[in-house]
Order: structure tokens, then sequence, then C-alpha cells
């Protein structure tokens, strides 16, 4: 079992029961617990006795604004609990028209990084049964004892390189934020990759994407892929071939990274949502770098009011061709 | 099939398809012809209204059917028969240009010129170019869709 | 399945010569949908035409693709050819073997497989095709000019001559511009009065022709042939009819407020004429001014007015008209050079503007034509005119000429010595610019016949020294340092951007270059049209330009207004984008990059779970589409499409262009 942040889940519940009561909001998107002690899963509170269920731990990962789009068609007011990638997310689909900003009310969570249970059971060693946060140390508890990490080594993936932990957009503000955070490892993978010759690129691209099923995942979690229709479905014109082999694995993941481009709030939602492993982020972060190099630092997701790279211009832009 | 299409033959030649933007680039391919200049047959135009246009799937499409390289020509920026579609292309074009390379795909195998209508000579020249630039590097084989190839060689 | 005809033109030998035209005979009819192929000598020939349209009845053909030269040569040609014989005339499709195969390879082993990659491809997307309808509006034949400047007012007579209604939008409450506050004009020295006036004249008087002054555009919907504009005309509390003109009421008025014709320099009262050649001669209570409006007695124009044309109770209206066509030609200001502290801009009465200057010329000016210090009332013995103040300045100003300070410059100067004969004038410049008919001949004569020194440098500094201005500079031909006593300093500032341009251009619908000037829609070929097709613009709203070229360019825009109401109704662009409104998602992408506001927001009511859910989608007016696709990629689901060049045409070429190896 994580140990319960009783005293922080506490102020939320106050907070938002209130709303719910008096109609502020009809639904909250929250977390409660999954199946197991280490997962958390969204939350749809129409009550306030479906808080009783809320959770805020080290394993809220899952980004809810993503399920404001299809919760706004039922209700007509959600309110939506939201870390700092959630607040992105949210901004994303307000810049995308996908969200009205009046029917959404934003509690802010600012957070410390979510915990990823890989990384904890191989810590840990033996029979993972429970953790307690001390201090920026995780205590992990085992059958046989206890063991001491440091809490940075023991974050998900998307959390290790995030610039943004305190929402950047909300009503309320529940906690104090954390502190500035820099990411200097960020681009580093891509880095990496950038610096082998296009054989090693396309051979080691060619081995991840291989796993691929195409299970859609990486489309449904995220907040950039809000199309009525995703293009891989369409049968005419045929976009995507159904097959499992490069060509249309190239073609999927290519396409579906260039459809984030200056759009990507970088929350990492694909890469955790897939099953199979693949490092889908870097092709994310690939076109941040590359638009950020080209035509000006831009984060997406900041400021909903700025228009994204991609649908302006400037007459003296650089180009990533000869313009002789 | 003839020697040409064979890949592994010494003669082997590369199939380049030009998406070229109706107003300047397309226009420079006609003034390469009225003027009698000479370039790879290798080359194939598709004429797209803008270079605006041009959705990166297109390429990637061609380069599943086998195409060996891809060039995209529009107008100068600033000469845009619709005033902002270059502009727009440019920074569409460049951000898939950077991906695609990320991706393993060799520089030279997609490229995108600025071409006017009165540049037939220079239309000539980056057929040339980029026909030599491919033939070099070979067939492409690795967004190739190996049941489209099938199909075709049955032809 | 589609029944496509194909005919290859040998065009003499030119393709004949390097295409085998039996081989790509051959090969065509093995295309899909393919069920008649023919070729011709010459297609384009009436007999090749015939040839087709006899086809398309025998062979019953709902698609033609022709193998020929390039569709820029002969498209519209057998798009005809196919219409007379009954098919839309979109469903016909080039194959260009001419320019982009037969003349550019010399190998017919080579050509002759290209011909038929090519023809293939044409025959895909011609399978594809559909018949297009371009759409066609109604015309207002009226036009609506914004703006009454010397532009806007050759705009209006034109058009007007032309016999079509025209309506002049003026926000001051007379119509006269800038070219009003000019005293003479370059290089004829002509009193700017004297020829400006019969035009307003003329203008006011034209049966075709309404005046709309102390209004202002507050709303442009609509489309070319079609603009429903609202336009506020502000209350001038006098009644225009009654009003007789005489002037008593200013005579009279008791308030004085700075007169925004006189650049400040003087003062008018609070019910006014902005200056005397009025058009029209109808004076305007400025209620700021106003003694009534601002503490509720006076009413002293009220009571001496002859005819009681005083209303204090007037108040604004809105007029709401369409109009088939729209000239923009709302003029330009001057820069305010106070930011450059080296000129002491407003810290001295003696340093003026360009303008500001040219106001002390005028009999009715701020020093009745005297030409005077403002600080002590005597003539200026020696002047410093600086040129380039604010312009060709990337640093702190604007980095383009500002092409008229050169000439009015030299005009000042040759003014300055007519009027006070031992004045002697000094000219700070970087270059002299003086392209244009007689401009050179006349920059030569102030240099020459006038005395004016021209020193080629820049001034570091200017410091009032007891009843003087030092001005210190650089004469960078020789190197050396000049410091002039001078009486009076006169800087050529930039002309700017009007301060609300960006607001007007959104509201019209248009856009601006990076100083805020309106764009036209070609720098080249299309120098008063702007990317919103039925708008253009005129004068120095486009950049700075000096009077006869505002006249052509405004005469320009006249006629291409001209040229749009004598059509009853507009034909449009057939290859226009097209949404699928059931899966448009709303992202309002394709509205972003729209280079012709042609894609807007609608909202759309659609079952939802038993209900109706309202959600906004985009709609396309096709009359204002071009047709450029861009807005097709960035829809990411590819719901909004090109007709004509649709993602399905396009990866059909794509597939049968690939498919010959």
């Amino acid at each position: 079992m994580a140990e319960r942040n009783t005293e922080q889940i506490e102020k939320i519940r106050d907070v938002v029961a209130q709303d719910l009561l008096s109609g502020r909001i009809d639904l909250l998107l929250g977390w409660e617990k999954g199946h197991y002690w280490w997962q958390s899963r969204p939350l749809f509170a129409r009550s306030k006795k479906d808080l009783d269920k809320l959770v805020w731990d080290p394993f809220c990962a899952v980004n809810l604004s993503r399920y404001l789009p299809d919760e706004l068609k039922i209700h007509s007011k959600v309110g939506v609990l939201v870390k700092g990638c959630d607040a992105r997310a949210f901004n994303r689909l307000l810049q995308d028209h996908m969200v009205q900003r009046d029917r959404v009310v934003l509690y802010g969570l600012p957070c410390p990084g979510m915990l990823d249970y890989s990384r904890l059971a191989e810590e840990a060693g033996g029979n993972l049964v429970g953790l307690v946060e001390q201090n920026g140390r995780v205590i992990l508890k085992t059958d046989s004892g206890e063991k001491e990490a440091e809490r940075k080594d023991l974050l998900i993936e998307k959390c290790r390189d995030c610039l943004y932990p305190n929402p950047v957009v909300y009503d309320q503000m529940l906690f104090s934020p954390q502190g500035e955070k820099s990411a200097p490892e960020r681009f580093k993978v891509v880095e990496e990759l950038e610096n082998l010759s296009a054989e090693e690129r396309f051979a080691y691209w060619e081995k991840e994407l291989s796993r691929c099923l195409r299970c859609y995942a990486c489309r449904q979690a995220c907040p950039y892929c809000s199309c009525r229709e995703c293009f891989v479905e369409q049968e005419n014109p045929r976009w995507q071939g159904r097959a499992y082999q490069t060509s249309e694995n190239f073609m999927f993941h290519l396409v579906r990274a260039y459809h984030g481009a200056g759009r990507c709030i970088d929350c990492g939602e694909c890469e955790r949502a897939c099953p199979v492993g693949i490092p889908l982020q870097e092709l994310n972060r690939k076109l941040i770098k590359d638009i950020n190099e080209l035509y000006g630092d831009y984060e997406a997701g900041l400021d909903a009011e700025l228009e994204p790279p991609l649908l302006t211009y400037r007459p003296d832009d650089p180009a990533a061709f000869s313009e002789k | 099939m003839s020697a040409a299409l064979n890949e592994t033959s010494a003669d082997w030649e590369p199939l380049v398809v030009a998406f070229c933007c109706n107003w300047c680039s397309y226009a420079g391919g006609d003034l390469a012809g009225t003027s009698r200049m000479s370039y790879p047959a290798n080359v194939k135009v598709i004429r797209v209204p803008c270079c605006g246009r041009m959705n990166p799937m297109f390429v990637l499409r061609a380069f599943q059917r086998g195409a060996d390289g891809v060039l995209v020509a529009g107008c100068h920026p600033g000469d845009c028969h619709y005033s902002t579609g270059n502009y727009h292309g440019r920074r569409r074009l460049s951000a898939f240009k950077r991906l695609f390379e990320f991706a393993g795909f060799e520089p030279e195998r997609f490229e995108v010129r600025w071409i006017s209508s009165s540049e037939g000579d220079k239309f000539a020249e980056e057929m040339e170019t980029m026909t030599a630039k491919i033939k070099a590097l070979g067939p492409n084989r690795k967004m190739r869709d190996a049941r489209w190839q099938s199909v075709t060689q049955s032809k | 399945m589609p029944r496509i005809g194909i005919f290859i033109c040998h065009c003499g030998s030119n393709i004949a010569g390097t295409v085998d035209i039996e081989k790509s005979i051959e090969a065509a009819r093995g295309f899909p949908g393919v069920v008649h192929v023919d070729e011709y000598r010459y297609l384009c020939s009436e007999l090749g035409q015939d040839l087709i349209k006899k086809a398309i009845e025998e062979h019953n053909l709902d698609r033609v693709v022709v193998g020929t030269c390039s569709p820029r040569m002969h498209e519209v040609t057998f798009r005809k050819a196919v219409t007379e014989a009954g098919l839309n005339p979109y469903l016909l499709e080039v194959a260009n073997i001419r320019e982009h195969c037969s003349w550019v390879h010399k190998d017919i082993e080579k050509a002759t497989p290209k011909a038929i990659a090519l023809l293939r491809a044409a025959a895909a997307k011609a399978a594809l095709n559909d018949p297009l309808v371009a759409p066609s509006v109604e015309v207002e034949k009226r036009a609506l000019v914004i703006g009454g400047g010397i532009a806007g007012i050759q705009a209006a007579l034109d058009i007007a001559e032309a016999g079509y209604i025209v309506d002049v939008v003026e926000r001051e409450p007379s119509i006269g511009g800038r070219m009003a506050q000019l005293e003479k004009t370059f290089p004829t020295l002509d009193c700017s009065a004297c020829i400006l006036t019969p035009k307003m004249v003329e203008v006011a008087q034209h049966p075709n022709v309404s005046l709309l002054t102390y209004s202002e555009v507050e709303e442009v919907k609509g489309f070319v042939g079609q603009f429903d504009v609202k336009i506020k005309q502000k209350a001038r509390y006098v009644d225009p009819v009654k009003c007789t003109g005489c002037g008593i009421c200013y005579e009279k008025c008791p308030a004085k407020t700075p007169s925004e014709f006189e650049m400040g320099l003087a003062k008018r009262k609070a019910i006014y004429v902005p200056f005397p050649q009025a058009v029209p001669n109808i004076p305007v209570i400025d209620r700021d001014a106003c003694l009534y409006f601002r503490k509720g007695r006076c009413q002293i124009c009220a009571q001496e007015c002859p005819p009681q044309a005083i209303d204090y109770e007037q108040q604004d209206q809105i007029i709401e008209r369409r109009y088939g066509a729209i000239i923009v030609a709302t003029g330009f200001d001057q820069m305010n050079p106070s930011h450059y502290g080296e000129y002491g801009y407003g810290q001295h009465p003696d340093i003026l503007t360009g303008l500001e200057f040219e106001r002390l010329f005028n009999a009715s000016g701020p020093t009745g034509g005297k030409v005077v210090r403002l600080s002590d009332g005597k003539p200026p013995k020696k002047v410093v005119f600086i040129q380039c103040v604010g312009s060709r300045d990337k640093a702190r100003g604007m980095n383009y000429c500002s092409k008229i300070c050169c000439m009015y410059t030299a005009k000042q100067a040759i003014l300055l010595k007519e009027k006070v004969p031992d004045a002697k004038s000094y000219v700070f410049y970087i270059d002299v610019r003086t392209a244009g008919k007689g401009y050179e001949e006349f920059q030569r004569r102030a240099a020459e016949e006038y005395d004016v020194a021209y020193l080629r440098g820049q001034v570091g500094k200017i410091f009032p020294e007891s009843d003087h201005l030092m001005v210190h500079g650089v004469d960078s031909l020789s190197g050396k340092t000049i410091e002039i006593k001078a009486d009076m300093v006169v800087l050529a500032v930039a002309s700017v951007a009007r301060a609300d341009a960006p607001e007007v251009g959104r509201l019209v619908g248009i856009n601006s270059d990076s100083y805020n000037f309106f764009n036209e829609a070609h720098p080249k070929l299309k120098p008063v049209e702007t990317h919103t097709a039925g708008i253009f613009i005129a004068g120095a709203c486009q950049a700075p330009k000096d009077i006869p070229e505002t006249v052509a360019q405004a005469s320009a825009a006249a006629v291409k207004v001209v040229g749009l109401l004598s059509k009853d109704m507009l034909q449009g662009e057939a290859c226009t984008a097209e949404v699928n409104q059931a899966e448009c998602s709303g992202c309002l992408y394709c509205e972003a990059v729209c280079p012709y506001s042609a894609i807007s927001p609608v909202e759309i009511e659609e079952r939802y779970h038993g209900g109706t859910l309202k959600r906004t989608v985009v709609e396309v007016n096709p009359t204002l589409c071009h047709g450029c696709g861009s807005c097709t990629v960035v829809c990411r689901s590819g719901t909004i499409n090109l007709k004509g060049f649709s993602n399905e045409q396009i990866l059909a070429e794509v597939d049968a262009i690939c498919l010959q190896r």
C-alpha cells in the first residue's frame, strides 16, 4: 500500500465537494485506486459520496484533461484536477477548441512527479507491498524488509524531464507550488539518435516500431489527438495500410508525430500508454527541438493564446533545405 | 522486367517524384520544355496548386509505393500565387524533413526547392542533380511496401 | 466504374518524335476504367476537338484524358471541347507529355515509359474527378470608399464617372485628408488647395457620390459582390439641411481647443470646420471641448445661428448598406520623433516636423502664412532640415524610405527662400532620392538657384543656446564636424501607417505588413488588390507615396471596382475547399491558415445519446476560396479537402506514377 496523503486528499475533497454540492460543477475528474495498490485510475465523481474514493498519490499519472471533451458532451460543467501536464493538456484542448474555458473548473495540483512501479519493483528486489515517502526519499517495503531509494530515481519516464510540474492554468490552486525545475536531459536521447548514421537510426526505429501492435493506445491517451475520425481509420482515402510491416509502421508513427508538430505538450502519455514500450516521445521531442531551433522557442500548452508555430510564419523563416 | 527496373543491375534507374506548384515550379518545368532543355526521364511531375497543399503523407506514400526520391518545388518565398502558401509550406516541410531524416532516411531522398516560372534552367538542373544523387544512393528499400512492389512487377 | 477516354496528341512530331505513340496507346488500353483510346496529329485543332466530342458520344465517355502539351497551355481549350459534348469541364484531365516529357527527353526509349506513366497518373486522377461548378454571386452595384483624402476622392470620382453609385466614408468633419494640409505641391509648386478644392467640390456635387463625413466604418461582413457594412455617422449637433455654412457659430464660440488640422500649432473652437475650404462646409460640435456639453451652459452657437441649425439632441446614427466592392484609402500618419533625444523634438517650439513647418506657409495656418519662429515670432534666417528621421533606421525607426521627404524638404527650402529671402537652408541627408518626373530637376533647383546647402551626414545633437538652436553634425563626405547656429530645425519624420491601421485591417478583413501598411495581393502584378476579393487599397495606407502615385493608384483601384461592378454575377473558382462537417472536429486550424478568410466557424446541431448537441465546425465560402489547399494540410483528419486536387486524387496519382517499376 502506498501511504495515503490524508491531509492533501481531505483538502481536495473539501473544496470539490462544496463545488459539487453548490452546482458549480456536475462532475469531477479525479483519481481513484485501480486494481492494484500501485495503480490510480480516473475517477468520475458526480456526488460527494463518490469522492470517498478520491486519491492523490504518486501513481496519479493519467492525464485527466483528455477526458474533458467527451464529458462536456453530457455534463454542463466539469471540474478537473490538474497536474502540470494535465493543465498543459487543457490548454492544448482549449486551443484546439475541444473544450470551453467557462465550462471547466480547474483545480491545480503542483505535482512532485509520479512513481514508476516497474522501477520501484526493480529497486525493491523482493515482493513490493508498499511504500512511504520521506523528504525526497522513498522507503520501499517488501516481504523481507525495507529499502530506501532516491525519489528522483523512481520517477516514471515522463516525469523525469518535466519542466512544468505546476499547473500553468487553473481556477484554484490547491497547494503551494513546486520549485522551479530544469530538464537538462530532455533532448538527450534525441541528440544521441541524431548523432547516429542514417542506417543506424533506421535500424533503431525499424526495431522499435516493429513491436507496434497498432492498438492506438498512444492516440487514445494523447491530448493532441482530438480528431473525430483519425486518418488511420479512414477508408477513403486509405492513408494507413493495416499490415504489420515496416512501411506501414513508419507511416503511422511518423504521421502521428507530425500531427503533433508544434502542438505536442510533451506530457509523455503516449509513451506511458504504449503496451510494448516504443519510445514514442522521442519522435515528439525531435519535432519540439527542431521547431524551437528553426522557428523560435515555443512550448505548446503553456499559453493557449500563442499561435502554434505551424499555423503561422515569418517571411524570413529559415528552412531545413537549401533555398538557393 | 527491364534492366532499368532491376535494382541489382548496374543500369538501375531511380524513380523521382516531383510535386510542383502550378504557378511557379510547374511553369518552370514547362519553360524547361519550351526551351528544349534536358533532364533525366526518371523525374515524374505531379501538379499541385501550391506547395502549401503538400501534405507530408503524399511524400510518405510515394516512398511506400517505390519512389526513390521525392522533390517538392514551389514558388520562391514572397512570390506565392496565394501569398502565404510557401511560407506555410516552408515550415511544414522543414519540420517534416527533419523528422523524416530522424527516422533514418537519407536527407537526399526528400528535398524541397524554390523554382520560379522563369527558372527553366534551374528546374532542369535540380532534376538532374536530384536524380544523380538518388542514383548514387541506390534504391529506396526502407519504406517500400513489399506488397505493392509485387503487384507492380506482375504488370 | 468510370468510362475513360484517352486521346494522345502527336503535336506533329513534337510529341510523336520522342514518344512512341503506338506503345503508349497499347499501354493506355490497359489502364483501369479506360474504354477508349485514340490519337491525333493536332488534338487542339478543330478536327482534333471534334474527334474527342464524337468519341464522348459514341463511347459514352464520362471522363476524358488528353496526352498533350501543358495544361497551362490548352486545358481551357479541351475543357471547352468536352463541355460542348455535354460533359462537365472538370471531368477532363491533362497529361503533360510535351513540355514535361517529349521536349526534355531525347531518347524515345526513356520518354515513352515516362509518357505512359504520366498518362496513367492522369487517368487515375480523372477516375476520381467530380463535376465541379464555379459558384456565382450577384453583384451589388454600389461601391464604398473608406477615407476621403485625395486617394478616396479620386477613386470615388472615377467610379462615379463610370456610372456607379459610390459612398465615401471620412472620419473627419471634412474630406481632403493630408493633401488639404499642404501649402504647395512638388515639383510644380502649385497650391495644394487650388488643385484639391475643385476635386473636393466635384466629388461632393457628383450625383453618384454620397459623402458620409464624420463617420466611421463599424463592421464589414459578407464577401465580394455583397459586403454588408455598418457605418456610424457621428452626431455633428448641426442640422446639415438647415446649416448655411455662414460661420457665425464658430466666430462666436467661446471654447478653444488645439486644432488637429493645424497639428496642434493653433487653436480651433469647440464648434468648428477643420479648415476654411472644408467640404461639406458644415461645422461639428466637439463634445469634449463644448461648454454646453461639459458644463451644461453656454448655447451661444444655438442663439447666434441664423437658420437655427444647432441641434444638441442629435444622435449618432448607424447606416447599414450593401456594397459590391470596397476601396480602403485611409492614408498615413507622421511618426512622433520624441524618442530621438538628440533632435529635442517637443522640447523647443522651433523644432518642428515637416508637416508642422508646412502649416506655417499657409495663409490660414497658425501664423497666417508668415514663416516665423514660434518662440519669438521672428522670421528664421537659418533653417536646418534633417532627413530620414525615423526612416531607413533599423534600430530606432522604420527600415523603409518614406519616399516623399527629400522632395518636400526641397520644396520647403524653396518656399522659405521666397518668403524670407535672406534665409539660408541646410539639409542633412543620407542620400537624396528624387526618382520621379521633374523631381531631380526640382531638387537641383533648390540646391543651385535657392542656395540650399546639402550636407551629407548626420546630426548628433541639437541644443538651445540663448535664442538659437545649436546643431552639431558631421559631414560624412569631408569627415568634418559641422556646427550651425540655427533659428529653426525641421525634421523630415517618417511616414507611418495610421495608428489604428491594424484595427481597420481586421475590421475590413485585409492584412498588413510588419509596419502595419496594408498588403497588396501581389507586390508587382496586383498592386491595388488585396487578398480579400473585392477589397482594394489606394494611397499611403499601402506604403508611403506622393500625390501623383496616390492618384494613379486610386484610379487603378477604381478601374478594378468598376470592372467588378460591371458584372451582374461573379464566377468564383471551381476548385475550392470543401468540408465534411460530420467529421469536422472544429479545431479551426484551417481558419487560421486560410489567406482569404474563406473559412469560418459555424454551429451545427447533432444527435447525441438521444438528445441534441451543439458543436462548432467550419464552413467554406466558395466565393472567397481561391483553392490553394493550405487548409487541407493542417486538417489532420483530412476532413477539409480540395476539389480538383483532393487527397484521393493526389494519392491516386502517386500510386499510378509509381506503378511503372
